[in-house]
């Protein structure tokens, strides 16, 4: 507790010196207020001292509304890895602008990365906190158990796992990289209105749409009221990413996907 | 004995430019091709979306050929870099969800290549029928409400 205690004052003094300073109008951050932690906007340092750091809440989402409703002003953002990340890959969709977001990095404590089963519990530039090793999605029991069935058990497994679906869009709105105005899951020619579970194609198209832009957040699978293993089949589809392209989504702004470059620019590895 | 009597539904994506004319080229030539094939004429293979090959195989078809121009021969330059690339990782979702990836085939058919147009349906059908039909679409929905237009 101690530790974690140490590092809010040490976001808090971070986020007042920009805010002082007025290097950014407004900081990004999680706040406290009776036990209920949510985000909220520091615009002036007197909220501060209610700056929490736990539980864990993608902010990534929030900065873009944030950034379009300030059009003019640069923002700070407390950012975890996948925060971060989110944001990277925002950027590449031209969904925020990253000159105008300053970053006070925090490394996900083990517990934390552990929770998660995060591959990177950490972001590029660690303010606060210190970096603990993440975890390999091969690591992952489920995974590992999946990838040693066989074709017929997979199949049966992922449409139980899907026939649970209540179709709320759940996933789809809380992940920071889907970004359509016009969203392919909610036309009738791609998944059947008036049903429920959705055809398993729903998850499969909605999955593969991502699967480039993917950062691993867990966002989809935190939404989900049926708790449906989402992040298995991201974490999988991120694997053969890095297997085939070695690409990894949210690294840095100037990356492009493989999937929208020639072969000569990104070859098709290991085939 | 069952598995040889199934006949397979499969669709083959065809490009504009060299694949289709290829096929073209196979029908004109009067070569022996299984008739468990339908051809959809695409301006590209890029064009193909992996949503058409999710949502063909999980409405009763059991197999889905992408055929384009060879790499380096695409008339629109690099669509079939595209293609190449995005279905290969398609391919690795489908396995990993369960279904066979051989029951996806990415290959680039010229407008000469009829013959290898031949060759490559026969053997397509043939590993499908072995595979035997698709079973994705069994589920019935718990729930169905009306829809408001």
């Amino acid at each position: 507790m101690g530790i974690q205690e140490d590092q809010i004052r040490e976001v808090q003094e971070i986020a007042g010196r920009l805010l002082l300073d007025k290097q950014v109008a407004a900081v990004v951050g999680l706040f406290s207020n009776h036990g209920h932690v949510g985000p909220h906007l520091f615009s002036s340092v007197d909220d501060l001292p209610g700056l929490a750091l736990e539980p864990r809440y993608p902010l990534a989402l929030d900065c873009r509304t944030l950034l379009s409703n300030f059009p003019k002003d640069r923002l700070g953002v407390v950012v975890r890895g996948c925060d971060e990340r989110a944001l990277i890959e925002m950027a590449k969709l031209q969904q925020v602008d990253m000159e105008r977001l300053v970053f006070i990095g925090v490394a996900c404590s083990d517990d934390q990365a552990r929770q998660c089963a995060c591959e990177k519990p950490y972001p590029r530039q660690i303010d606060v906190g210190e970096k603990v090793d993440g975890l390999s999605p091969l690591d992952d029991k489920k995974v590992q158990e999946l990838i040693e069935q066989d074709m017929d058990a997979r199949l049966v497994f992922w449409q139980q796992e899907f026939s649970r679906c209540i179709k709320c869009y759940g996933c789809r709105n809380a992940c920071p990289v889907c970004i359509c105005d016009e969203c392919l899951l909610e036309e009738t020619c791609w998944v059947e209105g008036g049903q429920i579970p959705p055809h398993t194609s729903f998850h499969l198209i909605r999955t593969f749409h991502i699967a480039d832009k993917c950062v691993g957040c867990g966002a989809c699978e935190a939404a989900c009221p049926m708790e449906i293993p989402l992040t298995i089949l991201n974490k999988l589809m991120r694997e053969k990413l890095k297997e085939l392209f070695h690409y990894e989504p949210g690294m840095e702004v100037s990356q492009r996907s493989p999937l929208i470059t020639t072969l000569e620019e990104a070859p098709i590895r290991g085939l | 004995m069952e598995k040889q009597a199934f006949s397979p539904r499969i669709i083959a994506f065809c490009c504009n430019w060299c694949s289709y004319a290829g096929a073209d080229l196979a029908g004109v030539s009067r070569m022996q091709m299984p008739p468990d094939f339908h051809i959809i004429r695409v301006m590209c293979s890029a064009r193909v979306a992996p949503e058409w090959i999710i949502k063909a195989l999980s409405s009763g078809t059991d197999g889905v050929m992408v055929l384009g121009c060879h790499i380096g021969d695409c008339h629109y330059i690099s669509g079939n870099h595209r293609a190449a690339k995005r279905l290969a990782l398609l391919n690795e979702m489908l396995a990993f969800v369960g279904i066979h990836p051989d029951r996806l085939l990415v290959d680039w058919v010229s407008a000469s290549e009829g013959s290898k147009f031949q060759t490559l349906v026969t053997g397509f059908v043939q590993r499908v029928r072995e595979l035997g039909p698709m079973e994705i679409s069994g589920q019935e929905p718990m729930i169905k409400y009306q829809v408001a237009d």
